[in-house]
């Protein structure tokens, strides 16, 4: 066989080099760069900042009271998602979720917000409740009937000593890709993940009769 | 327009100020049939994105299965007040536009698919040609570089030994 010139090998060595840079960068271009996936839950006040979150900043919250917040979600899972922010009516001693076993909370849950994000989109509507009925047992006291955006809601498990430390939790559910069921908080691979929020309030207003 | 169409941004309309609430409890066969032909367009949809369907394609598509959304929930509450008649006529306006979703979002998904395909051919098929073009770039560069050194070393005259013979 005859041997290949100097130049002749030059040539081919340029070449091949060249393909191999050429093939990362096409590689590099078309495949998408791997970015961290997760969901933002947020929850403001009346002002639609971190603060004056109950009448007069009173948390004692009676009958009648109108209390406004704000509740907001992002989605940076890097696709489409089905949200469910779900509010639920808990007192001190329901559990709160439990993030490390990715269990949400037992509190009977009183409504549920759903949404559809695209991938960076972030989804922001007022939450204006009331309390418009309580019921006394005693000294325990329970919210009987809540207006929540125009609804009324009844609750007619929770109850709290002198209506105190009540709270309300803000679990975010998603619609899981694999089985096509909602699941609290998302997943990404094998991997899974929560987030919720809780805000207290104590229904210390005069019982509605 | 046609009546679905009217329907479809009647209920876009108010989607967009009121956000979906439901309160627990209210379930049939058709609000039941409304959530399962809402999960396989949600699953249409993320298939055309993953196939890489375009932002704005894909935003009319969430704004209408956004609508459904709406309309099960409603069917939901109006099922808890016990107007069934009208719950039942909800959820299939939402079946509706959720079976139009999921068409759409296929030939979509067709679409970004064939065109993301032509996308990767054609990247990957430059790199020959940019490669050949590199290295007739550089093998005519070499030839030019090394016929100029040539010359020049051809037109060298030895200035030091005639510097010499001057001095004898």
């Amino acid at each position: 066989m005859p041997s290949l010139s100097e130049d002749m090998k030059r040539t081919v060595m340029i070449f091949i080099s060249s393909t191999i840079v050429f093939s990362t960068l096409a590689y590099v271009t078309v495949t998408p760069r791997p970015r961290e996936q997760f969901f933002q839950i947020y929850v403001l006040g009346e002002t639609g900042k971190a603060e004056r979150y109950y009448p007069n900043n009173n948390p004692n919250i009676p009958v009648g009271q109108v209390v406004r917040w704000y509740v907001g979600t992002t989605n940076f899972m890097g696709s489409v998602q089905y949200v469910v922010v779900r509010l639920k009516l808990g007192n001190s001693t329901i559990n709160a979720p439990d993030e490390a076993n990715y269990i949400p909370s037992p509190a009977p849950a009183l409504m549920e917000f759903r949404r559809v994000l695209m991938n960076n989109e972030t989804w922001e509507f007022p939450l204006i409740w009331a309390i418009r009925e309580i019921s006394a047992v005693g000294d325990v006291i329970n919210p009987t009937v809540f207006e929540i955006n125009g609804i009324r809601v009844r609750n007619n498990q929770v109850g709290a000593l002198r209506g105190h430390n009540f709270r309300i939790f803000f679990e975010l559910w998603t619609l899981s890709s694999q089985d096509e069921q909602l699941i609290f908080g998302w997943g990404v691979g094998q991997e899974r993940k929560v987030a919720w929020l809780q805000i207290w309030f104590n229904a210390t207003g005069p019982v509605a009769r | 327009m046609s009546l679905t169409g009217i329907m479809v941004l009647g209920a876009l309309a108010v989607s967009c100020t009121i956000p979906s609430a439901s309160t627990f409890g209210g379930s049939s066969e058709a609000t039941d049939r409304a959530n399962v032909e809402f999960a396989r367009a949600i699953a249409a949809v993320r298939e055309a994105e993953e196939a890489g369907a375009q932002e704005d394609q894909l935003r009319v598509l969430i704004e209408k299965l956004n609508s459904a959304v709406w309309m099960i929930d409603r069917a939901e509450r109006l099922l808890l007040q016990g107007d069934i008649i009208e719950a039942a006529a909800q959820a299939d306006r939402s079946v509706e536009i959720s079976k139009g979703v999921a068409m759409e979002a296929l030939k979509l998904r067709d679409e970004a698919s064939q065109r993301t395909y032509y996308g990767k051919t054609l990247t990957f098929g430059m790199v020959p040609v940019a490669s050949l073009l590199v290295t007739v770039g550089s093998y005519l560069g070499w030839k030019w570089w090394r016929r100029r050194e040539i010359d020049r070393m051809m037109r060298m005259e030895i200035k030091g030994l005639k510097e010499s013979e001057e001095g004898i």
